[in-house]
This record gives structure tokens, C-alpha cells and sequence, in this order.
């Protein structure tokens, strides 16, 4: 027999590494789930329409958008919001690192989706060539910089994260 | 916009998602990927009462390579077939066209079954599956039946299925060493919805075509293949007077819609336009293949 | 010399320091902020363009769970003021501009009731168990319709549906045309469009009923400009209200208005006596944030043999929707084009007239570069139809009109007085940098290829950190900032501006730290809260950098003063005799290592009694700076397009811009705003366009329909300044907010025309141009209908 839920939705889910159990009900939008109950407002809203990227976050090693997750579909998945790379200013991700160094991001609203993006293809694309990159970030609209600088910081990223011996913590 | 009220379930099994299917009848929908229906159900046009989530259908998320065909199970996403070498060998023109769905992001959660039942006359599946003659397999409360992809589209948005049925796989024919393929398609902005899409598949026996599909996406209400303009190819040469022409009956014969991407006009000179590229890049993939 | 002399900062390529927050996903945007037992709005919003409103009912979405209040039009008669902005024109017409629609409607999305329940998506609930009974009026979803004689009036009271009209003339332009070698005339047509934050609008107000105080927390560009009319609307005294604008996602213009949302949501929180917090979603942004850019020039020009231009004539159409809007008002776009068109050429013979007609559309406000790209667009194609007519390149044309760095000051025609500028450096650097000749040549070897690469050029002149001594409710040439050292010899600075993207937080700390010679870690740079800042006006128009950076240097060189004072009174030597050099107090010529900045602010706070019976222990200071008459950028930009004759597509090669906006406070963020402001431009000239059709229903309300750019269609910016220093400021800076979102109009424009020239000849002047309006130029071109 299938559970058919109008109330409340039973979930235990990681996110950042930390495990949350929670009653959600099924109409819950992921986005509003880490952001309102769990208070990880990092992870912004700009179109609940699935096109501007900026509700990027991590599912399964997998980025997607939280605007078209309902967060009881949640239930045993794994979670990583922008929260989730570092909590230290000093101890940044090379990505979030480059986009500093490199003037990646003006009013901000866009970039915790765009860093999540830029280090999954990283991840999967070490060396990429700047059409590659403009390709990657595609799904992702940034209103303030042009993309430039964003595309010179994920170039700038890439060079810091081949330079890095892989320690399980930097990526 | 946040979505309206609505029941969740998600069910393990086939069966059980085809039962509670039947239980609620018009008021469910399936949930798969998301990835079409969400943003609808965000602006409350879409307002289901119970929505039936089948991410958790494991037996959907299936490739079977079989001599002449490969069967794709509904819940594989769209990433995967854009991505499995399996599916690339079988009929790169899918996997192709796969990639150019959307952003990689809704690829990663976008699913086969989900894609061809949302039946968008823009999407790249429903027009790759018109154009390439697949089998949709659908599972209903009465048992199981399978649609050809030209019978399952009915009007924008609207398919053959009941009410409920699910469609659990897609059988495509591979594509043989025979057979070039192309697949282009305009689009205003990378990832943005298409405005007119064309695919094609010809097959070339010592210089002439001896089979031809060329199928076109976002020109009319349902994807669909030009037989006219495939006419004009079978027994011609492979030659761009006849590309050409084949491209020109298509533009000719298409009834296109209009709206604010294109004027039926502008989408019938799209038409010309994207045919011709993909008939030339199957030509050109043979020779390539040959070469 | 025992102690290090700081170098300048001003200039320096200083990584920002706000970034960490906002990498980290903790910067505090308006939606992040959590006051306990705060609610959430909705508003329901007309579904009709131009309706009378029959009746509103609320008693089922107050009925509903969850839903604690409700608001429509009528609840608010006597209790809330319209919003009513006028210019001072002769026979300006006003409109009222209702927080919620009282008894007519007057665009589809203006907000008709506005529902408060436990979360958002109760609110949505609530708003859709609203009951209104609209009569549908005739919908004039243009201004041509608007204009008809047979057109229903959209105000009461009005004669005709213009809010505005006014002209002006300068030299002797029917002589001018009566002897002129040649005159050409043409229309061009921008679309409307806007500027498209990616966080939309958004407020929490909280009421506080003891110390009767309102707050109000908002998304917006200018807490001050708010706070004013807020009082007005609510009948508030203004010390009790309070704006805060916190971090904000973008802002371009579209979040520099008081919204009716705001007023009905702090009259929501004053009857509920709960924070009540609206976060505007995507589709009510494209309704209802107030759109831009509409504009419908005809223009006529006489040119003399040798490509000069000696008049132009004009008549400028502004489709303002249906509210004037504060504190811009309807005569925006339209009154400021009076002065701009002349633009950067030496034109001595010019009329214009203009209007702002009213239709049943979203009210029209204020977007990066107001009615500057419109302008550049007619002045620049202006000039690229003489040069065809001539036969002239288009380069040498402009080279002959524009205005020559020696003639500065130089009064426009209209009456603009331009400071100084680079016109013809910019253009000669620009066409080197991206070999000019050299890209001819390609676009012919292309051309031979059957290639259609077409070439623009553009040189524009822009005032930055304008006044409006006439005309306008608000005269916004200055803006303010607090400077305070403490005792321990750190400066904590406080702007009347607001930063959004712009890297304040960087610049002005880095004008603030060569002032006091300290590191810029010891300056701290706040905004946004009119109860902790000085009156300030806000961040738009390309002026924080020129007006508060002005105003923080002016207030932190009082500081210094105090501290020179300060420090020669302790160390018994004259004021004269002293200077402020690496963070200390020194003698001139002493070699002794002098008093820290810390040291002598300790003392003035801590030991009054060092000092003289009366001088003051506070180290702060507030500053001013008015800009008079503004100060002015220049650039020149070349681009070369490809444009693909089946599709239309329209592909971007090469994009070269030479800017110079004075001295700069940090290349890299200039470059930034830059490649910015450019990106926005190609959106409006390319891809972005709000559609309505006849009805009045706008057609475009998602990302879906409305494009915008994304880093697939933008190519890379090359970019290299000239600096001619400002003489109107302190700092030597300009503007640069804006510029770069100037000229993309006017250069693609051209470019496309170019591109298509081997076809034929058609003069390209409607945008955006989309790949089917581009065929469409084809098609007019190979029918040889230039």
C-alpha cells in the first residue's frame, strides 16, 4: 500500500554533510526547504521556471535545480548547497577563490549557482577551453558582469585545481 | 509563483503507480523529472490534486541493446542518454539531441518517458523518436501496449495515453553502418526551447539514397516526418540539388505555427533552413564513416 | 623617514572586499531576512489591461487557513495617499498611482488586493479565492492607440492621453536645412524592455506601535527617496519611518521607484501588527516592475558636402504606460531626450519635441543609461546615413562632427555643458585597437566567401552624476557620507548611496584610505540605512562614485584636518607644519616619527583635556558633494557581427570598447561595470522584448519568452581606457555606471546594415533585432526597399 500524503511528508536527508530529518509538506519546493527551514539562504530564487540557474544546488553529486525539486522528493538523497564548500573567508574553493580574484561576481545574487556549476564541470572537464566553459555556464544567467570575468575565473580555476593535489578536501 | 496544494505519493513499483493512477484518474500526475511540469506547476497552470512521484521506479531506469533496436527505460534522464556509449552506438543522432536539451542541470534530472509524454512539439525526444520510427511501450491498468511515436502525439501537450498508463520504455531502431544522421535546430539562446528543429536519417547504397526520414520539431502543434520531402530523396543521388529540394517541399508542405519565437513564415524558412544542414550532415557523416 | 608612505590606492586594481559574503552564500539579501512572526504577502493583480473594477470580494480568501489579512483598493481611501508624481511642465497632466487599484485598472498585472497568510504559498492560496467582477474598457495597448481622437481618456480630468509635451530649439535649424547640401529623414523604434535583476523587487515592513516607528526593509536603490514618500503616502512624520536596504541582487534602475507594493505592505504590517514580508516572484517582475525603454523617434538631418551636420530635427514618443511614476515621473525618458540627442557632435541646429503618452501598459521607469541608448541610437544613425549618402566611411564622418578636446567646456545646443572629454582620442584609439583597417579587410575577404560580417562604430558622450535644476520633483545632484574615526584610529564610513554590484564597499574605501593614509582593512563602509546615514539620494544614474565618493572624500578630508589639528597641538608644533603621511602625524622635514592616527584619536576622545576648552572629541565629519552640472564620460566602441542569411542569427565577432571616465578608482571594477552595462545593451538590442499584443496582455512573462544573454551569446569585451580627469570633483572621477549599456544599440544597428549591405541597401531602425526582424531587413534589402 502506497502512502498517500496531503499533510505532512516524513524525510531524512543530508545536506552538507549534516543529516536533517524533517515533516514537509509535499508541496515544498526544495529551494524553500533549504532556505527557510534550514536556513541556508545561499541558495536564491530568480525564476522558479528552471531557466536563470541561480537555485543550483547539488543532489547526488549532480547539479540541478531546487526550484523544480519538491523536498519530499528528497527522502535519502544527498544534499551540497553553496553553504556547504567553505565557512571560512580564508579557506575558500579555488573556485570561489578565483571568482574573487578575478572580479567573477558583482551584486552576488547569481554566484553561489554559478560557483556550484563552475566546479561540477570542473570536476569533470580539468582543462577546459573558454567556449567549453561559456557552454558549461550556459543554463546559468548572471545579469551584472558579462560572463568575462566569470569565464576568466573558471580558467583561473582550473589552472589552481590541476595545480592541487587532490586531498579530498579542495574539491 | 509557489505550486497549489496537492497529494504526493511515490511509489515503488510499477504496479503500484499504475494503481493509485487508476485510484485518482484525471486529478493525478505523474511525476518524473519534473523538469517540464514543475515549472507549470509553479505558475499554477498545472494544479494536479495528487501527484504520483515514480523517481523511485528503479525498474524504469534501464538501456537494453538489442541486434536492430535499443530500449530505453522511462526513467533513464536525459544526461544519461546524451552521455551512455551505449546509446551513442545504438543511434548517436538520440544521444545528440539529447545533449541540447535545455542545461545540464535539468539534463541531470529530465527523463525519457517524462519528455515524450509532455509531448512539447519544441522538445528534442518526441521529434527524434517521430523522426526515428521508435516504439513507445505504455503500461496501463489493462495491461501493456505499444504506440508508434507518430500515433502517441496527438496535439501540443496532449498524447495517446490514458489516463492510466505510463509509458515505461522507448524502443529506437539503431542506426546502421549504412545510414548517415543529422540533427539541427535553432535556437534563439543556448539551452532556450527550439524554434524549429529538424532531424533526418538517410541510408546511401552505392551513391544513391535508398531510405530517407526526415522528421521536424516546433513547426507544427506534434513533431513530425516530411514523407514529401523524404520522396524527393529516395533513388535521387546524393547530391545537394537534391538535398535542396528535399529541404524546399519541406518548407512547403509544413503547416508552422506562429507566436512571438516565429511567425509561421519565419518558421517555414527555419524549416528550409535547419532540413537542408541536417540532411547535409548525414550525407556528410557517411562519407565521413566511409571516408 | 622611519615610517612607509602608503601608495595610492585610487587607481589600484584592489580586490573587492564585500565578495567573501556573497561567495560564501552568506550575504543577506532581502528574502534571507527572518523577523520572528513575520507573515507573507500576495497580491492579486488584473488579469484585464483596462477594466472598471465592479467589485472586490475577500470574504472566502479571508476564510481560507492560514490567511490573517486582507487588503483592496477601497480599504485604502482616506487612509493611504496615491502616489502622485509630476514634472513641472506646462500642461503636464497627473495621474494618481493607487497602492491597490481602486475602482479601475489600468494595466493587466497592476495590484488590485493583497492577501497575508502564514507562508507564501498560503498567501497564493488566499489570492486566488479573491473575488473581483471586472467591466473590460477598450485596452489602448499603444501609444498610437492612445493618441487616437476616438481613445477613452486614461485619467480623469485629462484633455488628450498625454502626461507630457514639451520642445525645445537651439540655432537656426530651418535655415540650416534650407541651405544644407543634403537632409535625410528616418524613424527608429526600440522596443520596450527593462533592466531584469535577477533578485526581483521585494520588502518587509514591521511596525512598531509603541514608538509608533515603521521599517521597512527593501530591495531598493534608494532608501532615502522612499522613506520621503512613504511618510507622504501613510501620512507619517518622517523621522519615524525607516528604510533599509540591504544586500541587493542587481538593480539597473527598475528597484530605484517606490512601488505600490511597498505602501500596501506597510499598511498591511500596521494592521496586523506583524512583519509582513513580499518577495516578488518572476512573473509579477515582468507585469509589474515598471518596464523601459519604449521609444519612437522620427528624425531629420542636414548634412553639408563634406559630411559635416549641420541640423537635426526630432520628434521623440515615449510609451510610459500608465502611471507617472515617483521619483522619476513620466517625463523621464522623454524630457532628458530634449537635451541628449545632440550627443557628442558639433551640432548647432536642433529642435526637438516630446512627449509621454500615457497606455494601458506597465508604468515606465527608470533603466541603466535613461533614454541615452534610445538617443545614441538616432544621433548615431544619423551619422551612419550621412556617410552613406556621402559615400564616406563611417568613421571619417564622425571624425568631422565630433566635438574637439580644445572647445571644452563646451555648451551643447541644449544647453549641456560638457566638462571635458575624449571624443576623438576615444574613436582614433579604438579604431587602433581593433585595427580598423585591418577588420575591413577581413570583413572583404569574407564578403568574397559569401560571409555577410558587417562593422559598427559609435562614439557617445554621457552625463554622469546628473543635475536636473528644472523640471524634475527631485533635484538629485549631490549625495552625502559620514566619516568617524574611533579611538582607535579606524574609519567607519557611512554613504547616503547604496551599493548593489558596484563594489562600494571597495572604492570608496579605497578614496577614504588615500585621505587618511590608513590601510583600507581599517575602514569600514556602510549604507543603506536612512536612520544611521546622513540624507542621502541613492545609487542610480551613474553617480555614487562621483557624488558619495565625492562626498567621502570631502568628509574624510575634514577628518584629516581634525587630526592635523589635533596632532600639532599635542606635539606643540603649528598646523601648517604638519602632515598626515602613512597612518601618522608627522612634522614636515623632522625625520621624528611623529603621533599614529590612533594615538592622537585616543586622545581627542579619551583625554579631552589635552586639548583646548572647547574643541571638539568627536573625529567625524559629514560630507557633501554636488556634481553643479554633472561630469561627463566618453567611449567609443567598434564591433564586427556576423549575420547568418537563412536564420537571421546575429553572431558577435569582436567587441572593442576605448572608455574614459575620468580617473578611475579601480580599473578592474570599471571594467567590470563595462562589460556589464554592454552585456545589457546587446540584450536590449538583440534578444530582450516585452511583447504585448493588441489587448494589452503581456505576452512575455517568463524566462522562456524574455531572453536574456547568457555567456553563449556574449563574446569577450576588449577594453582600454583613456582617463581625462574630471574638473568638476575632488577625486577627478566620472561616471561609468551606465555607459557601457549606451551604444550597443546604435552599433548593432549599424553593424547588422553593414552586414547586409552586398544584398542591398536598407536602413536598419527597429529593435531588438531578432534573427526574423533581421530577414525581415534582408528580405527589404534583396527587394531593393532600403
Amino acid at each position: 500500500m502506497v502512502d498517500v500524503s496531503r499533510q505532512g511528508v516524513e524525510i531524512t536527508l543530508t545536506v552538507n554533510g549534516r543529516k536533517h530529518r524533517a515533516q514537509v509538506e509535499p508541496r515544498l519546493l526544495l529551494a524553500d526547504f533549504l532556505r527557510r527551514r534550514l536556513g541556508l539562504t545561499g541558495t536564491h530564487l530568480g525564476c522558479e521556471q528552471g531557466v536563470c540557474g541561480s537555485c543550483t544546488v547539488v543532489v547526488n553529486g549532480e547539479t540541478v535545480r531546487s526550484c523544480l525539486l519538491f523536498a519530499a522528493q528528497m527522502d535519502g538523497y544527498e544534499v551540497e548547497t553553496i553553504e556547504g564548500l567553505s565557512d571560512d573567508p580564508d579557506l575558500l574553493h579555488p573556485v570561489q577563490q578565483a571568482f574573487w580574484d578575478h572580479h567573477g561576481l558583482q551584486c552576488g545574487f547569481c554566484t553561489p549557482g554559478m560557483v556550484l556549476t563552475a566546479r561540477a564541470f570542473l570536476e569533470e572537464n580539468p582543462e577546459p577551453s573558454t567556449p567549453e566553459i561559456r557552454e558549461a555556464l550556459a543554463g546559468n544567467i548572471c545579469r551584472c558582469t558579462g560572463y568575462m570575468f566569470i569565464v576568466n575565473a573558471v580558467k583561473a580555476a582550473a589552472e589552481t585545481m590541476a595545480r592541487k593535489v587532490p586531498d579530498g578536501k579542495s574539491s | 509563483m509557489k505550486p497549489a496544494q496537492f497529494a504526493y505519493c511515490a511509489p515503488r513499483t510499477l504496479e503500484e503507480a499504475i494503481s493509485l493512477l487508476e485510484e485518482h484518474g484525471y486529478d493525478a500526475k505523474l511525476l518524473a523529472g519534473g523538469q517540464s511540469l514543475v515549472p507549470l506547476m509553479n505558475l499554477r497552470l498545472a494544479r494536479p490534486t495528487v501527484l504520483v512521484d515514480i523517481n523511485r521506479l528503479n525498474e524504469l531506469d534501464f538501456v537494453e541493446s538489442g541486434v536492430d533496436v535499443i530500449r530505453i527505460g522511462a526513467m533513464t534522464r536525459h544526461h544519461a542518454v546524451a552521455t551512455s556509449p551505449e546509446i551513442r552506438e545504438a543511434s548517436p543522432l538520440l544521444s545528440h539531441a539529447a545533449g541540447h536539451i535545455g542545461y545540464r542541470a535539468i539534463r541531470h534530472r529530465g527523463t525519457m518517458g517524462g519528455s515524450l509524454a509532455h509531448a512539447d512539439p519544441a522538445s528534442e525526444l518526441p521529434c527524434i523518436a517521430v523522426t526515428q520510427g521508435a516504439n513507445i511501450r505504455v503500461d496501463g491498468s489493462t495491461g501493456g501496449r505499444t504506440i508508434r511515436a507518430d500515433e502517441l502525439f496527438l496535439e501540443q501537450l496532449t498524447t495517446a495515453l490514458a489516463t492510466d498508463e505510463i509509458v515505461t520504455s522507448a524502443t529506437f531502431p539503431r542506426i546502421r553502418s549504412d545510414e548517415g544522421w543529422g540533427f539541427r535546430e535553432f535556437v534563439r539562446k543556448v539551452g532556450d526551447f527550439a524554434v524549429v528543429m529538424a532531424a533526418s536519417v538517410l541510408r546511401v547504397v552505392e551513391g544513391r539514397v535508398t531510405a530517407a526520414r526526415l522528421g521536424l520539431g516546433g513547426v507544427e502543434w506534434t513533431p513530425r516526418r516530411v514523407t514529401e520531402a523524404e520522396q524527393v530523396l529516395v533513388g535521387s543521388a546524393v547530391e545537394p540539388n537534391a538535398i535542396e529540394e528535399a529541404a524546399r517541399v519541406a518548407a512547403e508542405v509544413v503547416d508552422p505555427i506562429s507566436d512571438i519565437h516565429g511567425s509561421a513564415d519565419y518558421r517555414r524558412r527555419l524549416v528550409f533552413a535547419m532540413a537542408r544542414k541536417a540532411l547535409q550532415d548525414a550525407v556528410g557523416r557517411l562519407e565521413v564513416s566511409r571516408g | 623617514m622611519n615610517h612607509r608612505k602608503q601608495p595610492k590606492l585610487l587607481g589600484a586594481r584592489v580586490r573587492r572586499v564585500e565578495d567573501p559574503r556573497f561567495l560564501m552564500g552568506k550575504a543577506r539579501y532581502i528574502e534571507d531576512i527572518e523577523l520572528p512572526g513575520v507573515i507573507d504577502a500576495a497580491f492579486v493583480r488584473s488579469p484585464f489591461a483596462h477594466a472598471e473594477i465592479l467589485s472586490v470580494d475577500l470574504s472566502e480568501a479571508l476564510a481560507a487557513p492560514g490567511v490573517i489579512a486582507a487588503l483592496h483598493g477601497q480599504d485604502l481611501l482616506g487612509r493611504v495617499k496615491p502616489t502622485v508624481c509630476d514634472a513641472i511642465s506646462d500642461g503636464w497632466q497627473s495621474s494618481e498611482f493607487p497602492a491597490l487599484a481602486i475602482d479601475r485598472v489600468r494595466y493587466a498585472g497592476e495590484a488590485v488586493a493583497v492577501i497575508a497568510a502564514d507562508n507564501r504559498y498560503v498567501a497564493e492560496d488566499g489570492a486566488a479565492l479573491v473575488d473581483v467582477d471586472y467591466r473590460p474598457l477598450t485596452p489602448l495597448a499603444s501609444a498610437e492607440a492612445a493618441l487616437e481622437p476616438t481613445a477613452p481618456l486614461l485619467h480623469e480630468g485629462w484633455k488628450d492621453n498625454h502626461f507630457y509635451r514639451d520642445r525645445l530649439a537651439g540655432g537656426d535649424p530651418d535655415h540650416a536645412f534650407s541651405i544644407a547640401h543634403g537632409i535625410l529623414e528616418f524613424e527608429v523604434a526600440t522596443h520596450r524592455h527593462g533592466g531584469i535583476p535577477m533578485e526581483g523587487r521585494g520588502c518587509i515592513a514591521s511596525y512598531d506601535p509603541i514608538e509608533r516607528v515603521l521599517t521597512l526593509w527593501s530591495a531598493t536603490q534608494i532608501p532615502h527617496l522612499i522613506r520621503s514618500e512613504l511618510a507622504i503616502c501613510l501620512g507619517l512624520h518622517e523621522n519615524r519611518v525607516r528604510v533599509i536596504a540591504p544586500d541587493v541582487g542587481g538593480g539597473f534602475g527598475p528597484k530605484s521607484h517606490l512601488n505600490p507594493e511597498e505602501v500596501a505592505v506597510c499598511l498591511l504590517a500596521m494592521d496586523t501588527r506583524r512583519p509582513v514580508r513580499w518577495i516578488e516572484d518572476r512573473r509579477e517582475h515582468m507585469l509589474a516592475c515598471f518596464h523601459s525603454r519604449e521609444h519612437y523617434h522620427k528624425a531629420k538631418v542636414a548634412y553639408a558636402e563634406d559630411g559635416r551636420v549641420l541640423a537635426l530635427s526630432a520628434e521623440v514618443t515615449v510609451d510610459c504606460g500608465a502611471y507617472s511614476v515617483y521619483p522619476w515621473t513620466a517625463a523621464l525618458d522623454p524630457g532628458m531626450s530634449l537635451f541628449i540627442m545632440p550627443g557628442p557632435y558639433r551640432i548647432r541646429n536642433f529642435r526637438c519635441e516630446t512627449s509621454a503618452v500615457a497606455t494601458n501598459k506597465c508604468p515606465y521607469g527608470a533603466y541603466r543609461g535613461v533614454a541615452r541608448s534610445a538617443n545614441c541610437l538616432t544621433i548615431e544613425r544619423a551619422m551612419d546615413a550621412v556617410a552613406d549618402a556621402l559615400g564616406m566611411d563611417p568613421v571619417e564622418v564622425r571624425l568631422r562632427n565630433l566635438i574637439r578636446s580644445e572647445e571644452f567646456p563646451y555648451t551643447s545646443v541644449s544647453g549641456f555643458v560638457y566638462d571635458n572629454a575624449s571624443l576623438i582620442e576615444s574613436l582614433k584609439q579604438v579604431c587602433a585597437e581593433a585595427d580598423y583597417p585591418g577588420m575591413r579587410e577581413r570583413q572583404r575577404i569574407a564578403r568574397g566567401e559569401g560571409r555577410l560580417q558587417g562593422i559598427g562604430v559609435v562614439t557617445f558622450i554621457e552625463q554622469t552624476a546628473p543635475a536636473v535644476d528644472e523640471g524634475a520633483p527631485i533635484n538629485f545632484r549631490y549625495d552625502s557620507a559620514i566619516v568617524r574615526l574611533d579611538p582607535s584610529g579606524c574609519a567607519t564610513v557611512q554613504l547616503g548611496t547604496h551599493s548593489h554590484g558596484q563594489g562600494h564597499e571597495t572604492t570608496i574605501a579605497q578614496i577614504v584610505a588615500d585621505q587618511l593614509t590608513i590601510p583600507m582593512d581599517r575602514i569600514r563602509i556602510l549604507y543603506g540605512d536612512t536612520q544611521q546615514t546622513a540624507q542621502g539620494i541613492g545609487t542610480f544614474a551613474s553617480r555614487t562614485a562621483v557624488l558619495a565618493g565625492g562626498a567621502a572624500h570631502n568628509a574624510s578630508g575634514q577628518v584629516k584636518d581634525m587630526l592635523l589639528e589635533r596632532g600639532a597641538h599635542l606635539m606643540e608644533a603649528a598646523v601648517e607644519d604638519v602632515e598626515l603621511v602613512g597612518g601618522r602625524v608627522t612634522v614636515r622635514g623632522s625625520g621624528t616619527r611623529g603621533l599614529s592616527l590612533a594615538g592622537v584619536a585616543r586622545a581627542t576622545y579619551y583625554h579631552p583635556e589635552l586639548f583646548p576648552f572647547g574643541w571638539s572629541p568627536l573625529l567625524e565629519a559629514a560630507g557633501t558633494f554636488d556634481s553643479g552640472h554633472g561630469t561627463y564620460s566618453n567611449a567609443s566602441q567598434i564591433v564586427l557581427v556576423e549575420v547568418d542569411p537563412e536564420t537571421g542569427a546575429v553572431k558577435i565577432l569582436e567587441y572593442h570598447i576605448v572608455e574614459d571616465c575620468g580617473r578611475m578608482i579601480n580599473p578592474t571594477i570599471v571594467e567590470g561595470q563595462i562589460h556589464g552595462g554592454v552585456a545589457q545593451g546587446i540584450g536590449g538590442a538583440l534578444y530582450e522584448e516585452l511583447i504585448y499584443n493588441d489587448e494589452g496582455q503581456l505576452m512575455t512573462t517568463s524566462f522562456m519568452d524574455y531572453l536574456i544573454p547568457g555567456p553563449t551569446e556574449l563574446p569577450d569585451f576588449r577594453v582600454s581606457h583613456l582617463e581625462t580627469p574630471s574638473p568638476t570633483g575632488p577625486t577627478g572621477v566620472k561616471g561609468v555606471g551606465e555607459g557601457g549599456a549606451v551604444a550597443p544599440y546604435a552599433i548593432l544597428a549599424a553593424a547588422v546594415q553593414d552586414a547586409i549591405r552586398p544584398i542591398g541597401n536598407v536602413f536598419v531602425n527597429e529593435l531588438p533585432l531578432t534573427p526574423e526582424r533581421v530577414l525581415r531587413f534582408i528580405d527589404q534589402a534583396a527587394n531593393g526597399h532600403g
